[in-house]
């Protein structure tokens, strides 16, 4: 159900080393497992505390623990020729989920660069809410976030579809996107399934400043 | 795994493969690639029973999608 694809590193904040995490295609019932029972409890403390203080689900970065990756995996198995799933493992524990789309209304770049080309739109990506500044007081591992988008350019890369990708950011995620990734800000989408959220791409001229660039 | 295929195309289908190529900015395998995910998609929904139409820009006009 899933395949190792390839061996990352991450930085542990707390100990100062880094270590060496593993990337699949596909996820499995551990990885199921790990959301259920290690990544939900912590995003239902921090919410529960985030209401009590009167800060937003944006606030603590916190907007999509709700998220159902169990039909998420489901959907992505069904229909391999659109979707594929991604799962980072380090430490034992499951540190980020992708799935991305290969062929929707989505897919189609709205870069003045490249209009209308054909790109990899990232459907869903979390890290672990452990891995959160904004949601936790010492977040564990920085990177995580950073190698999945990196994983969705290789797939656009591999795809022959130059590396570009697009996706909608829930606002707390907003400059992660923008300031930390370097993707293009495309405003906010007005009508359609996204309404409301801002859109985000990764041009075709900004691919190789990406992958080269170290952090 | 990938698996390589050779294709037999007219002359009017190897232009159209290659035009199609240039305007999308496409390598030929990426443009099959990219057919197949949207025949497949149409046809899962016709599949399904579903109608797949083409509304015109101003919205007055709208096309059933057949496929073959």
């Amino acid at each position: 159900m899933k395949e190792l694809v390839d061996k990352v590193f991450l930085l542990n904040r707390i100990t100062g080393e880094f270590e060496t995490a593993e990337l699949f295609h596909g996820i499995d019932e551990t990885n199921l497992s790990h959301i259920e029972g290690r990544w939900r409890p912590l995003f239902e403390v921090r919410r529960a505390q985030a209401r009590a203080s009167g800060e937003t689900m944006s606030d603590i970065n916190a907007e999509d623990g709700h998220w159902n990756w169990g039909r998420k995996a489901l959907a992505a198995i069904s229909d391999p020729f659109l979707y594929d799933i991604f799962a980072l493992e380090c430490g034992g524990n499951t540190q980020a989920l992708l799935m991305t789309c290969k062929g929707s209304t989505d897919c189609f770049s709205r870069h003045p660069e490249h209009p209308k080309a054909d790109m990899v739109y990232v459907e869903f990506l979390a890290t672990a809410p452990w891995n959160r500044p904004r949601l936790v007081k010492e977040p564990t591992y920085k990177g995580a976030g950073r190698v999945l988008i990196g994983t969705a350019v290789s797939l656009s890369i591999e795809e022959e579809l130059g590396g570009r990708i697009g996706l909608h950011a829930l606002p707390g995620a907003e400059e992660f996107y923008r300031d930390v990734i370097g993707m293009a800000d495309l405003g906010v989408d007005n009508d359609g399934p996204h309404t409301g959220l801002r859109y985000f791409e990764l041009p075709q001229s900004q691919v190789s400043d990406f992958l080269t660039t170290q952090h | 795994m990938k698996r390589t295929m050779t294709l037999n195309l007219t002359e009017a289908e190897m232009n159209a493969v290659e035009q199609m190529c240039d305007q999308k900015g496409l390598s030929k395998t990426a443009l099959v690639r990219q057919s197949l995910r949207l025949y497949k998609s149409v046809d899962d929904r016709l599949s399904r029973g579903d109608k797949v139409f083409v509304e015109s820009a101003d919205k007055s006009e709208k096309a059933e999608i057949m496929v073959l």
